[in-house]
């Protein structure tokens, strides 16, 4: 793409922000950002150029052979594996780049991970697009990988100790998402443990050989126990843990030697050539010891995160950069003034262009769910310390000015707002907005962490330390705290709680009993019958992709367990147990509630028309959704436009939304997890709503199979909020978001043109002020005119870097499917003030 | 036949020169960077087509 013309003032007041970034950022930063591979599927399809890498599968492949009679239990095969991928993996430094590591073996690849699941593996034959050439050599290597790992993969070895009905209705796809996997999904992170500065993994090997021997003089002790026997699973598990460490150290110092080798025998520019040799430095300590500099933390966030990938497929990015980065900026920068502001930026635009790149092959329904982006990498910013200060620093501001010159899609950030938060970074976060991007998503603070003490009983200090662990769902970094694992699963499409109510539980989608059998629809004599119909359909969807995660967590430590991931969490280290063992973890569940706000405005809908008005009767009903609303325009025009819908602060509707909520947050306080902790839900829905428009059958809210559903969370369905946006927070703010669930996404589009200026900033802090003072926990912002975005479907190769913001995350305008687009233009502009 | 350690690309490591690694320079659409794959010395390279000569 060539240069704009125009100067960056005229850029600017077009509101032309991706053209202003690139004439504002620096050439090292250019460069990085546009020899960046985006990776997001679009339309489920990777983009062209994008390759499958095979390098890591033939190696991972080889090593499970080579090791197949070894006498070593499977938690050490499994770290030798993952040290055989790490010694001997290509791996390469772009031009210009200050950070080092990528998963696959070139810039270009999508790595795929063959130990998962067979079902993914048979994607990766079929995969249309993304073999590479020669394809007949790549296609026997597939197949030959492939082969091996049929039956020994981590969902092969599960299923058969699952409860098999619970297991195939999950993976019908009609009513979940996902797979009850430990190496498959979303992994929290111990960052109090291993971020803190104080140890890296020389520390905590160190701290691994103590326990081992101590372990070891016990067993060895005269006398005989549970205890004692236990000492040997614990003793590999910890063995296996520092094998996965000193792989680390030694890929760090692979990189250390390929940086020095390009500086003494390649590079003539005598600036790079330090560089390069600054890099080697930088990795001949990282992440033996721990970071001393800005850039040596990044790299070291860089590495245990891409390890964690080498050992798991990770939908998403729990951190929280600027709060644990944040000292060795102020050191770097404010203190020894050894890196200047620009120099600082530049590693943080990077630091974020390197997470941007990470891709892993996932399922065709993954990808369809997060279009056009890799995964929901959702970073924190701001929020409190553990002692209730403001917990926002320098690193706060660089990340959030880094964003707007480098404008990835992925990660985005969310700010943890609370009264104390300075007006300089709410000027940031909003300048960010104002630019388009989507991000950050802003959080009330205050209210989650009271959520957090209230669903999961964290203690307060715990509590005040939270991520997100996924798009939304807040979970500490703390040593019990952290959950290990988000098992995807657990995520619901719940508008089949209301189609159900119609069908007595029968997927007429997937030809499947699903749901309860309740009483037939046409019997229902009151709206109160239609409700408890709607209770036990949505308990027993509820159960049915709960059921399968319990288990998965309870199975994981002996059948699918993670040593890397232990070997950074404090729980594990100190325990020798994996670290899913439930024993060691206070819990912090979360069923997603995809496409939920259909039910609410689904239940007034009936209630209204049905019941109260009597205009129709619950056969018609009923017999209107079976044929898809065919031959029933009028009829479904009634329940579009003469039914109250949420978001327009109507008590009729609004209470109907509160009763959907309470009977879920009762029932999730019956629900446990392994740790005994409760499954509170969540409402949001990545772009759920577009992939299940095929999967939902008619609804009573007037919508047919194949429509879009609703943006999600809790979010009014698009163009049905009409009274304005503070109809639309007072809606949501008879909400308890403490007590009715776990959080509560909120999309809001905002016209770019209002928020103009100085005029701009004090309108959006006066809508802030109210969704603040309503105790609501979420509100995200689309801040694109329908202008440019109709111009961007007409136009697509011009408007290649507009990013909107899909659901919990955002993506490149043009990376996304027709009917997603559709959907955010449709939602309502909100004119403030 | 000749082999990686006759290769300009062969980097040995200095506490094993038995094994070290191929480095190449590589400019693909979107970006140029080094790469370096662990190789072993005596690795065959007839049928490498990037080999040259020390
Ligand atoms: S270029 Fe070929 S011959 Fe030379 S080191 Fe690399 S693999 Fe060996």
């Amino acid at each position: 793409m060539a240069v704009r013309a125009e100067t960056l003032k005229e850029l600017e007041e077009k509101q032309e922000w991706w053209w202003a970034a690139e004439k504002k950022r620096s050439s090292r930063l250019d460069y990085l950002r546009k020899a960046m591979w985006k990776k997001g599927a679009i339309g489920g399809l990777y983009p062209a150029g994008l390759y499958i890498d095979l390098e890591r599968p033939v190696l991972q492949t080889e090593k499970a052979r080579e090791l197949e009679f070894s006498p070593d239990p499977y938690v050490i095969k499994f770290a030798k594996i993952l040290a055989h991928v790490l010694d001997n993996k290509t791996i390469f430094i772009t031009d210009h780049s200050q950070l080092v590591g990528y998963l696959g073996s070139q810039p270009h690849t999508i790595t795929w991970d063959p130990t998962l699941a067979a079902l993914l593996n048979h994607e990766v034959v079929n995969d249309p697009t993304s073999i590479p050439e020669p394809m007949d050599e790549s296609l026997k290597t597939i197949t030959d990988v492939a082969n091996y790992w049929a039956g020994k993969s981590d969902l092969d070895k599960i299923l058969p100790h699952m409860d098999l009905d619970d297991a195939m209705k999950v993976l019908s796809g009609a009513i979940g998402w996902g797979v009850p996997l430990s190496r498959g999904g979303y992994s929290g992170k111990d960052y109090e443990y291993i971020m803190s500065g104080v140890r890296a993994f020389e520390d905590v090997i160190a701290e691994l050989d103590r326990k081992i021997e101590e372990a070891d003089a016990k067993a060895h002790e005269p006398g005989a126990s549970k205890e004692i026997s236990d000492l040997y699973d614990k003793m590999n598990m910890w063995e296996a843990m520092k094998i996965t460490l000193e792989a680390g150290i030694r890929h760090g110092k692979r990189y250390a030697r390929l940086a020095r080798i390009i500086a003494e025998n390649f590079e003539t520019d005598p600036d790079r050539k330090e560089e390069l040799l600054q890099i080697s430095e930088v990795c001949e300590r990282i992440p033996a010891k721990p970071p001393r500099t800005l850039q040596e933390s990044l790299q070291y966030d860089l590495f245990i995160q891409l390890f964690s990938r080498n050992e798991a497929i990770e939908g998403a990015w729990p951190s929280r950069p600027d709060y644990y980065h944040g000292p060795y900026y102020e050191k770097d920068v404010t203190i020894d003034k050894a890196l200047t502001e620009e120099e600082a930026l530049d590693l943080v635009g990077e630091f974020l262009i390197r997470a941007a790149e990470v891709s892993q092959y996932k399922v065709r329904w993954a990808r369809e769910g997060l279009q056009g982006i890799e995964g929901t990498w959702v970073w924190t910013l701001g929020g409190v310390k553990k002692d209730g200060s403001d917990a926002c620093n320098a690193m706060t501001i660089a990340l959030l000015k880094a964003a707007r010159l480098v404008r990835v899609a992925n990660p985005t950030f969310a700010f943890r707002w609370h009264p104390k938060v300075s007006d300089e970074v709410m000027r940031e976060c909003f300048e960010c907005i104002r630019q388009g991007l989507g991000y950050p998503s802003m959080r009330n603070d205050p209210i989650l962490i009271a959520n957090a003490m209230n669903w999961h009983g964290h203690p307060i200090e715990e509590a005040r330390t939270w991520v997100h662990q996924a798009c939304m769902s807040p979970s500490p970094c703390t040593k019990h705290g952290f959950q290990p694992m988000r098992m995807a699963n657990a995520t619901a499409n719940c508008a089949k709680i209301m189609e159900y109510v119609f069908t007595r539980g029968y997927d007429n989608v997937v030809n499947m009993q699903i749901g309860a059998e309740t009483p037939p629809a046409e019997t229902l004599t009151t709206y109160e019958q239609v409700f408890d119909a709607w209770v036990t359909q949505m308990k027993t969807i509820f159960s049915i992709l709960v059921r399968p995660v319990n288990r998965a967590r309870i199975l994981a430590p002996k059948m699918t367990p993670r040593p890397y991931l232990s070997a950074v969490s404090e729980r594990s280290v100190d325990s020798g147990l994996d670290v899913c063992d439930p024993s060691i973890s206070r819990g912090n569940a979360w069923i997603t509630a995809f496409t939920w706000v259909e039910n609410a405005d689904s239940l007034a809908a009936i209630k209204k028309l049905v019941f109260d008005e009597k205009k129709y009767t619950m056969a018609q009903l009923k017999e209107a959704l079976a044929n898809n609303w065919e031959g029933r325009e009028e009829m479904r025009l009634d329940f579009v436009k003469n039914a109250p819908k949420w978001g327009n602060d109507d008590d009729y509707i609004d209470s109907i939304m509160l009763d959907c909520l309470r009977e879920a947050a009762k029932f999730s306080r019956e629900l446990k997890c392994p740790s005994g902790n409760n499954w509170p839900i969540l409402p949001e829905n990545v772009s759920g709503n577009i992939h299940y428009a095929n999967i939902v059958g008619a609804l009573p809210n007037g919508r047919r199979l194949g429509d879009a559903l609703y943006d999600g969370g809790i979010s009014p369905g698009p163009g049905l909020d009409k009274k304005g946006p503070t109809a639309v927070l007072k809606s949501c703010s008879k909400i308890d978001h403490i007590s009715d669930g776990r959080a509560f996404l909120l999309n809001t589009r905002l016209s770019p043109t209002q928020l103009a200026g100085e005029k701009g900033y004090q309108l959006w802090k006066t809508y802030m002020k109210t969704w603040a003072d309503l105790g609501i926990d979420h509100v995200q912002f689309n801040c694109v005119s329908d202008e440019t975005l109709r111009s961007a479907q007409r136009d697509p190769e011009k408007y290649q870097e507009v990013i909107v913001r899909v659901a919990g995350y955002s993506a490149h305008f043009v990376d996304i499917s027709r009917k997603t687009q559709d959907n955010i233009i449709q939602r309502t502009v909100q004119g403030l003030g | 036949m000749p082999t990686c350690k006759e290769c300009k690309r062969f980097f040995p490591l200095e506490e094993d020169p038995g094994k070290g690694d191929c480095v190449q320079r590589v400019i693909d659409p979107r970006q140029a960077y080094y790469q370096a794959k662990p190789v072993s010395a005596d690795k065959d390279a007839v049928k490498c087509p990037s080999f040259e000569k020390k």
